[in-house]
């Protein structure tokens, strides 16, 4: 739903690889969440990290996140949605 | 009333993280205290403590480490081992029908002192997603009943330095009582973090670091005793109806043949002879045993000037005529004092001494105290010990007085 930059999801695909033992082939924009077994609990662990390394605070609404974000492609624009709102556009983190 | 088996031992410990490097160690006298090492172990009067070496991330994948405190991560890899050794236990068996009792006295003590040290040390508002779930108390039970798939009771013991002895008694109990056939019960405790040695150490119940040796800094019933070290560690032990352990083949390492429980009720950390002598004497009426039957007993014997000679007391009054010829050790004296899963290491400890012959000394036993006048095998292990049955005390602060007695795979 959101086109993100080549670099935010580049930099998540790096990031779920490493802390979350993800495979790095398996990650396309298109990836849903819930078929990486990434549940509720998990995508908890995954904003914390997202938060320290994009320096931004996600908004802890749950029903807004689950509706929004669907796939990594989803959630890479969500991160850059919220850099941008935080930081000013096109500086990121 | 069915008869109880335990069919496997697990140990996480400061002698060693299975059974027979824990026996080794016991057998040599081996002290696992030394001096700790830490960030801010500096800043305690008594920077000593028995430790675990245990390598988390070759036990677990990341992911599943960051759900796991300390105290979890030795809760899980000691049931591992005993489940291992208790081969297949699950076969055939609706796991509605097996549970898991830990008995832990600080649980996640960890995760909660690092959440603290974010908030006020660090001054950070970053505190781990997962702290909730990794320190609470029931966390190392939960894991190891998602983990194995086991839908029976699954409950956690509080009861301070009595918690594995009381989950150990309980979980015996209700496979007698038929209502589960097979459980996985014992403790857990890794309290070796600043706030919580802080803590204790406030609390002055802590042994001096020894000068010459800080290894040998535990000295229970010594007259020169001073207090307890305090160590980490997880034991559990797969319990099974001793017929279906039979009708499977398994290896019966012993039978759970009596458990003892009561209160003091007088004072919250003051032991007394009456209630630790009434807890001994119910667990032997609950094994239908004579004082004079038991050949050996793991001591609670912490090492401080308070329980030491309680405890020698409350076994002279049940033991009477026996007293002087029943072996008395306690093993604090090299593994340290796990709290909460300082029963189920002892008990374990009990059953590896009944089965290898050796009963495992009181190191650092040099100055007798009158006030201690047992025979509790000092210094150095006697060999060749024929024992058909062992007694483990916990006394715990909160006056919750537990015993558990075991025999001899008949």
């Amino acid at each position: 739903m959101h086109d993100a930059s080549a670099t935010t999801i580049e930099r998540l695909y790096t990031l779920l690889a490493r802390d979350f033992e993800l495979k790095p082939e398996a990650l396309e924009p298109g990836t849903r969440l819930e078929d990486l077994d990434i549940d509720s609990l998990r995508m908890i662990e995954i904003l914390f990290s997202v938060e320290d390394a994009f320096r931004i605070t996600v908004p802890a609404e749950q029903a807004e996140l689950r509706e929004k974000v669907k796939t990594v492609g989803d959630l890479a624009g969500y991160i850059d949605s919220l850099v941008a709102a935080q930081h000013g556009a096109g500086k990121g983190a | 009333m069915r008869r109880v088996a335990v069919t496997g031992i697990g140990v996480v410990s400061p002698l060693g993280n299975d059974t027979g490097a824990l026996f080794a160690a016991l057998s040599a006298g081996r002290s696992g205290i030394a001096r700790l090492a830490g960030k801010f172990h500096e800043r305690l009067a008594s920077p000593v403590g028995a430790a675990v070496a245990f390598d988390a991330a070759r036990h677990f994948p990341a992911p599943q480490l960051r759900m796991l405190d300390r105290v979890s991560q030795f809760a899980l890899a000691a049931a591992a081992q005993a489940l291992a050794q208790a081969g297949g236990v699950f076969e055939g068996l609706d796991r509605a029908r097996a549970g898991v009792f830990v008995g832990t006295g600080m649980g996640g003590a960890e995760t909660a002192d690092e959440g603290y040290y974010t908030l006020y040390g660090e001054r950070s508002d970053r505190v781990k997603p997962f702290s909730v779930l990794l320190a609470m108390n029931n966390a190392p039970a939960s894991w190891i009943g998602i983990e194995h798939r086991l839908t029976g009771p699954n409950l956690t013991y509080s009861t301070a330095c009595s918690s594995s002895t009381v989950a150990i008694g309980e979980a015996a109990r209700r496979i007698a009582s038929a209502e589960v056939d097979v459980m996985i019960a014992g403790g857990a405790e890794a309290p070796l973090n600043f706030g919580t040695l802080k803590a204790w150490e406030a609390l002055r119940t802590l042994a001096a670091a020894d000068a010459d040796d800080p290894s040998a800094s535990c000295k229970p019933f010594d007259r020169r005793r001073g207090g307890l070290v305090l160590g980490e560690g997880a034991a559990m032990m797969v319990l099974e109806d001793r017929e279906r352990a039979m009708a499977r083949g398994a290896t019966i390492l012993a039978e759970v043949a009596g458990y003892g429980l009561c209160t003091d009720a007088t004072h919250i950390t003051r032991p007394s002879v009456a209630g630790q002598a009434e807890a001994m004497r119910r667990a032997l009426e609950n094994a239908a045993m004579d004082a004079g039957e038991i050949g050996y007993i793991n001591a609670h014997g912490t090492g401080t000037q308070a329980n030491d000679g309680v405890e020698t007391a409350a076994i002279r009054e049940v033991f009477g005529a026996s007293a002087a010829r029943t072996p008395v050790s306690s093993t604090k004296s090299m593994h340290g004092h796990l709290l909460g899963a300082a029963g189920a290491l002892e008990f374990a400890v009990a059953l590896l001494a009944m089965r290898g012959g050796v009963l495992p000394p009181t190191i650092n036993l040099l100055e007798p105290d009158p006030e201690c006048d047992l025979d509790y095998v000092p210094l150095t292990a006697r060999a060749g010990a024929q024992v058909d049955a062992v007694m483990s005390n916990s006394f715990a602060f909160g006056g919750t007085n537990a015993v558990l007695i075991a025999r001899r795979a008949a």
